[in-house]
């Protein structure tokens, strides 16, 4: 393990850990309570992180925001799995006209920008918290399919999977019990690396005010609101954009050396535009 | 030849797929498109009236042959918010956003090719560190949040520079370009840190190729060794990149373009998509996935010039 791997699964682990405490050990009204007196007040030992313009704690703000990110950025990517895998290894695996149909599909999608396949989703849908997960677990899907296919295509050449064939054994279960296993690593270190995408995404729809929905908070939504007051109070945008690099950061240096570890042969991540 | 005939025939069926991708995104989700531009609380007449006007009482096969037949002959149809024919209106926008793709692939091409041969060439000492490091950063950022940091220093601090509006080139070329700097440097910094990590990588690569030994061993300077040799193998790659970050670039343009209130193509897919203007936002979203789909053929093309190993048959 580097300090790369280490400094990286911290990171992960500091803020999964924050998206599951916080919300157990800080009462939603911390985040809140409003405190006139103290708008926008620069970090203090009575809010260590400042103040917003509604004088609520920032500290208190970012670690509650740290839920909905999270939550709304693994959703995503556990959506675009569940839709991405059956696709992608059907694909992969049968190959021919199957292959060719959904592919064609996959790369009609390709050329949508996920941010923009998202944006417009989440307009449609009527932008909140659950059309947010659906937006971007739609937009990451053709991009989870594509590496997926390619990974059950070269599984599916393997001597073992034509001797599997040949001792008879079923299509399905050759998937499930060969083509599957051998495919997990590239596509945990590929969803470790859209999960950082995912926060990203997230941020973005929710500055754009299509995102997440006040009252709910998230790290975007924050960056949103501060950007009336940047010029009195720079830290309302700071905060925030600390707690979404340093998560993204850890994602991006744990996915690096996850690469490294489990999957060697890949020496540059795939990344949804 | 017989290559390039089959491109343009991808492309076509590939753009015949993303209007059907396109007509699908806005058309088959749930709840009705009426509503969905009016708002829930409309009166049942305006609605009926809307619904009329668009033609969505007709089945979804004929609306998308209307759609896509329109697309085709030049009609775009009229936007709801600007009230104007989409065709000139996208036209327009789409000239502005150009300055801004432009300016901040040429700032992130400057910036990052020199990072990552940089990078490459002092491999894991601490130059490759910094180097590797500052990328990671980039990545790790959201774009806008660099705009914002920008506005403040540049625009709000220092004063140098304007931090919104967009300039026409022919009023004032110097006001356009100190208009659309901050932009693109914001949509700049993203796009070098991308490239920057694939230039080390393909660089690392290429300087342990058994040519490079001979070049060395020929007594070549390092310098034409790295810039001459090693360089002119990279370029391809890293030029690929580039090209394929444009679809990255017209998502982050949405952002970015909004944030700075730089009137092009992002801004006016965003008004589309914040007021569901939805003609508009059929035609803004299916423009920018058929531009992506042509820089990429583009940059295929582009690839065997610039790498005449790569013959295309």
């Amino acid at each position: 393990m580097t300090t790369r791997g280490i400094v990286g699964g911290a990171l992960v682990a500091l803020m999964l850990a924050l998206a599951i405490l916080a919300p157990l050990l800080v009462p939603d009204t911390w985040a809140t309570e409003m405190d006139m007196l103290a708008r926008l007040s620069p970090p203090s030992l009575a809010h260590p992180l400042g103040t917003d313009q509604l004088g609520r704690d920032l500290m208190w703000r970012v670690m509650l925001g740290a839920r909905t990110s999270i939550l709304i950025a693994g959703a995503a990517v556990l959506m675009s799995l569940v839709i991405g895998l059956p696709l992608g290894v059907v694909s992969g695996y049968f190959g021919g006209w199957i292959d060719n149909v959904l592919m064609r599909i996959v790369d009609a999608t390709l050329a949508f920008p996920a941010l923009l396949l998202a944006l417009t989703i989440s307009a449609v849908l009527g932008p909140n918290l659950r059309n947010t997960i659906i937006a971007i677990g739609v937009a990451f899907t053709p991009y989870l399919a594509r590496i997926i296919r390619g990974e059950a295509l070269r599984v599916a050449r393997m001597p073992y999977i034509e001797g599997a064939r040949a001792a008879g054994t079923t299509d399905t279960m050759i998937i499930l019990r060969h083509v599957l296993p051998n495919i997990m690593a590239p596509i945990i270190v590929q969803a470790t690396i859209s999960l950082a995408f995912a926060i990203l995404a997230e941020a973005g729809l929710s500055f754009l005010g299509l995102g997440t929905q006040p009252p709910d908070s998230s790290w975007g939504l924050m960056i949103q609101a501060s950007r009336d007051y940047l010029d009195r109070a720079p830290w309302t945008a700071l905060v925030p954009g600390a707690a979404v690099a340093l998560t993204v950061l850890g994602l991006n240096m744990f996915g690096d050396v996850l690469r490294d570890v489990l999957d060697p042969r890949h020496a540059m991540p795939a990344k949804p535009a | 030849m017989a290559y390039l005939g089959n491109r343009l025939l991808s492309l076509v069926l590939t753009l015949f797929l993303i209007s059907m991708v396109t007509f699908a995104v806005t058309h088959i989700l749930p709840g009705d498109v009426a509503m969905i531009i009016m708002g829930t609380q409309s009166n049942p007449e305006a609605l009926a009236g809307l619904r009329q006007s668009l033609g969505l009482n007709e089945p979804l096969l004929v609306q998308y042959g209307r759609w896509i037949g329109g697309m085709v002959t030049g009609d775009w149809g009229t936007s709801l918010v600007f009230r104007e024919p989409i065709g000139p209106l996208i036209a327009q926008k789409a000239a502005a956003s150009a300055l801004i793709v432009a300016m901040s692939m040429s700032i992130a091409l400057a910036a990052a090719i020199p990072l990552g041969v940089w990078a490459a060439v002092h491999r894991d000492r601490w130059q490759d560190g910094a180097a590797s490091t500052t990328a990671l950063l980039g990545v790790s950022l959201p774009d806008f949040f660099w705009g914002i940091m920008l506005i403040l220093l540049f625009a709000r601090v220092l004063g140098w520079l304007p931090s919104s509006g967009f300039v026409h080139p022919a009023d004032d070329f110097g006001g356009a370009i100190r208009h659309a700097f901050l932009p693109s440097l914001a949509l700049g910094l993203g796009l070098m840190a991308h490239l920057t990590r694939m230039t080390r990588a393909t660089m690392t690569g290429i300087l342990q190729q058994e040519f490079i030994r001979v070049a060395r061993a020929k007594g070549l300077s390092e310098r034409t060794v790295i810039w001459r040799y090693a360089l002119a193998n990279a370029i391809g790659p890293v030029v690929t990149v580039a090209g394929l970050q444009v679809g990255y670039l017209f998502g982050s343009i949405i952002v970015i373009e909004s944030l700075f209130n730089f009137t092009g193509m992002g801004w006016l897919t965003y008004q589309a998509l914040l007021n569901r203007d939805i003609p508009l936002i059929q035609a803004t979203v299916f423009t920018i996935a058929a531009v992506v789909m042509i820089v990429s053929l583009l940059v295929d093309l582009l690839y065997t010039v610039i790498d005449p190993r790569v013959r295309l048959g």
